[in-house]
């Protein structure tokens, strides 16, 4: 009952505090069904898998629900079973001319090149006839809009946006064993030196050390930002690349990146850290964790949840990321709620064929759509709570006890062409992984946040702010250099070898000349040269 | 291994080998027909399929297939940057590293086992130990290596043991200086019965009266296997040998990436493990690169295959070809 109490509350409060619901503002979708004997490929690379209880996507309710209500039929396709998503699309694209008509990938990096090679559609001059209910959102926020366009403004895709813009994307942070800290009459930590001395307490009473798995997850972002550094061990992909007053900088070359090493290296030298941390994945980190061996440590909410699912109780808590003694902080894990996944419409479709594929792509956009999209069908798979004003689950979902049993009617739970509703991720989580999630992304307080526009501000500033733009494009030009000169996989071998030896101490990152030797083998890594072509994709960015 | 004196052609040895092909031509028109298959196979899956290499001089991008995808300017541009890569000399010298370790270490093994073995009269024994030594061979790489790391970790076997006899606490593989180690023997205790099969079944065709013979002779076990037992192995070894030589640069990725992390890169990472990053390391796929790479790998293999194979043709009789 007093959860059932706690979570109306946190309902209500969220209502309170935003404004106005995405699907408030979107426009109806009043041209469905669209009525056509056309058959549409679409293919969907991955996170609209049917639900792994299902032989394959006609026994899916969400996918032949979607057929019905926009009147088209859909013949789908996902990538093989075991297979890896990327390497199949790419397979795929060697035959453009037998491509599916929609295809969901990640095409921003090679948008250009698509364009170019005419593999798939400029959709500039039709999305404001055939897709105005998308083209209207994207007009709702400049950075949805930039996202989603070339430099030389073509739109090309349909594009994934979580409704609550950041707070989702800040799903990993540092956590805590609450019944220690209540044993040992600590606060909960905010800041580094708290987290520290939580960390050393836990040796001291429990011998429990500090444990993250550091591929995936620690590497990628840790508590850096109590040292005002913007990068850890990761730059493959985007990580690692920070935007500060419109210039780009490379996290792992900064002073403040050297202190956060340091911290690093104390820890490691005395036995705080535990040494298995590098080889650790989500699945062996479990035997640390529940069996008392650590204390502190670093995951998502969804894995935290599995914790204390396992060890029975509420366990561990998300804690806020650690801030400078001071209270700053300059960088976190997160994002502004922009995903890059990107659905194109390829040239295997006909002109007429492509303007149905936009009002088809269209619907998720609109209000009906929106709301199918996140919940399935009204009245099968959720309902009108009469209590938050929101959806929720009937039976049909509440009472399913298969893995994420609403993927088998929604489309939304992972990211794909559409707008993730923030009700959908409090209906898909537990109480204790939102609260996580809560004290990952409002760092500042989140009472904070939604009073004080400065607090918010700040809160968005550290947790997107500093990050390399999603939606970036490089041109086929700029690409081809970056392959040449060794682009991200060199440099992120060279920072994750480092960083791990920093941080072991088999390199001493106190000594000055270690750390200038350091410097020094960026440029035999074209870093200088890499960062002047990601500066031009930043401004043209910046310009659109 | 080598055919020389292989039937009736022996007698046309005057003839050379145009005039003796149309000879056999005319002999046996109809049985040419019989390796026609085998040219279409070989033509459709082993040499039509080398035409993609040629990506490795272009800059190859999926959407504009092999045809439309623009030349490389210069034409080596990749395999440049390959030989100028910072990463290059490591990558090689592990290589090489690993690959010998894993000849010297491993490759007597099974030999050894043989020859042990083969010394075993009691029938039981040993299957028993011809099972329990294989058994590993069919444990998936991925449970292996999970083991392995399991075994290292800071609260592991291995740290016990180290700690039973007072030493201390410490994950194995984060040290540069295990990592080899740890490597060759579980390669070793993966591999070591699989591989003796063959061994055996060399050692089961060997003349039994040549044994009688030289007891009559006097010889003792040492002896007789030093004498019969090892020469009668020879031609087995020679071949397998020379075999391995042409793998020398084909370092299994799989163990390596599931072994290694990012603090011993220095002694672990190694030409497949690094182009696999370049196709999964983030980013887009580098196609060309990688079938650069690949070719290169391919061309040393085939100099240490041919240059294995030249001097045992030469120190001894059996040779591939």
């Amino acid at each position: 009952m007093k959860k059932i109490l706690a979570l109306a509350l946190c309902l209500c409060m969220v209502l309170a505090a935003v404004p106005a619901l995405a699907a408030d503002l979107l426009p109806a979708g009043d041209t469905y069904p669209l009525k056509t004997d056309k058959t549409i490929t679409w293919y969907s690379q991955d996170c609209l898998n049917p639900h792994e209880k299902y032989g394959n996507w006609t026994e899916s309710p969400f996918h032949t629900n979607l057929a019905k209500l926009l009147g088209v039929n859909i013949e789908w396709s996902f990538p093989t079973t075991g297979a890896d998503g990327s390497s199949f699309t790419n397979t795929m694209m060697a035959d453009p001319g037998s491509l599916p008509n929609i295809m969901k990938g990640y095409f921003m990096d090679t948008a250009n090149q698509l364009l170019e090679d005419e593999v798939i559609w400029d959709l500039t001059d039709y999305i404001q006839e055939y897709a105005p209910a998308y083209y209207a959102w994207l007009q709702t926020n400049p950075a949805y809009d930039r996202a989603m366009k070339t430099d030389d403004g073509r739109y090309y895709a349909f594009g994934f946006f979580r409704e609550d813009g950041g707070w989702n994307d800040s799903y990993l942070g540092p956590v805590v064993r609450q019944d220690w800290l209540k044993e040992c009459g600590l606060e909960v930590p905010t800041t580094i030196s708290e987290l520290e001395n939580v960390i050393r307490v836990f040796k001291e009473k429990y011998d429990a050390q500090f444990a993250f798995a550091n591929d995936g997850r620690f590497r990628q972002a840790g508590v850096q930002g109590a040292f005002g550094a913007y990068a850890t061990g990761y730059v493959a992909s985007d990580y690692g690349w920070f935007v500060k007053d419109g210039k780009v900088g490379f996290g792992a070359t900064q002073p403040e990146w050297r202190e956060y090493m340091k911290w690093l290296n104390k820890m490691w030298t005395e036995g705080l850290i535990d040494q298995d941390s590098f080889s650790l994945d989500d699945t062996s980190i479990k035997a640390k964790v529940e069996t008392g061996k650590s204390g502190v440590a670093y995951t998502s909410m969804g894995q935290l949840n599995l914790w204390n699912k396992d060890m029975g109780g509420d366990y561990w808590i998300g804690v806020h990321f650690p801030t400078a003694d001071d209270g700053s902080i300059s960088s976190q894990f997160g994002g502004f709620g922009i995903g890059t996944h990107t659905t194109v419409i390829t040239k295997t479709a006909d002109e007429e064929t492509m303007k149905l594929c936009l009002q088809m792509l269209d619907y998720a956009y609109t209000q009906e759509g929106f709301l199918f999209w996140n919940y399935g069908i009204e009245g099968e798979s959720w309902e009108m709570s009469a209590e938050t004003g929101l959806p929720k689950w009937t039976p049909l979902v509440a009472d399913d006890h298969d893995n994420d049993p609403m993927t088998k009617y929604n489309g939304a739970t992972w990211g794909n062409s559409c707008i993730q509703a923030t009700n959908l991720l409090y209906l898909k989580n537990s109480q204790t992984a939102i609260e996580a999630n809560d004290a990952f992304f409002y760092t500042f307080g989140k009472d904070e946040y939604f009073a004080d526009e400065a607090v918010k501000e700040k809160t968005l500033a550290v947790t997107g702010g500093w990050k390399w733009p999603v939606g970036i494009t490089f041109t086929t030009d700029e690409s081809d250099k970056l392959d040449l000169l060794g682009g991200n996989s060199n440099l992120n071998t060279y920072v994750a070898e480092n960083y791990a030896a920093f941080i072991t101490g088999s390199k001493d990152i106190a000594d000055d000349a270690v750390w200038e030797a350091y410097l020094a083998g960026f440029d035999s890594l074209n870093l200088t040269k890499i960062l002047e072509i990601r500066q031009g994709a930043l401004d043209r960015y910046e310009a659109r | 291994m080598s055919v020389k004196n292989a039937g009736p052609i022996a007698h046309y040895r005057h003839l050379n080998f145009g005039q003796r092909v149309v000879r056999d031509w005319k002999l046996n028109k109809w049985k040419y027909l019989l390796i026609i298959p085998v040219l279409v196979y070989l033509a459709l899956f082993c040499y039509k399929p080398m035409y993609g290499l040629v990506i490795a001089f272009k800059n190859y991008k999926p959407t504009r297939g092999i045809e439309r995808s623009a030349w490389m300017d210069p034409w080596y541009a990749w395999f440049e940057k390959f030989f100028t890569d910072p990463y290059f000399g490591r990558l090689i010298g592990n290589t090489f590293t690993i690959s010998i370790l894993t000849i010297v270490f491993g490759f007597p093994a099974p030999i050894l086992l043989a020859l042990l073995l083969n010394e075993i009269n009691h029938n039981k024994f040993k299957r028993t130990v011809q099972t329990i030594t294989y058994m590993p061979y069919f444990i998936s790489m991925v449970v292996t290596c999970a083991l392995i790391r399991v075994y290292c970790q800071q609260d592991g076997l291995l740290s016990d043991i180290v700690v039973f006899f007072g030493g201390e606490r410490q994950n194995w593989l984060m040290n540069s200086g295990n990592y080899r180690t740890i490597y060759i023997i579980s390669e070793i205790w993966q591999t070591i019965g699989w591989n003796s099969i063959i061994y055996l079944a060399a050692l089961s065709s060997i003349d039994q009266e040549q044994y009688e013979a030289a007891r009559i002779d006097g010889a003792n076990r040492f002896q007789q296997c030093l004498h019969i037992t090892l020469p009668g192995l020879m031609p087995t070894i020679t071949i397998l040998f020379i075999l391995r030589m042409g793998n020398i640069l084909n370092v299994g990725y799989e163990k390596t990436l599931l072994l290694y992390n990012s603090n011993i890169y220095d002694v672990s990472d190694i030409i497949s493990t690094y182009t696999y990053r370049l196709s999964f390391g983030g980013g887009t796929p580098q196609y060309s690169y990688s079938t650069a790479i690949g070719l290169f790998n391919t061309l040393v293999n085939v100099v240490f295959l041919l240059a294995t194979n030249f001097i045992s043709s030469k120190v001894s009789d059996s040779s591939l070809f």
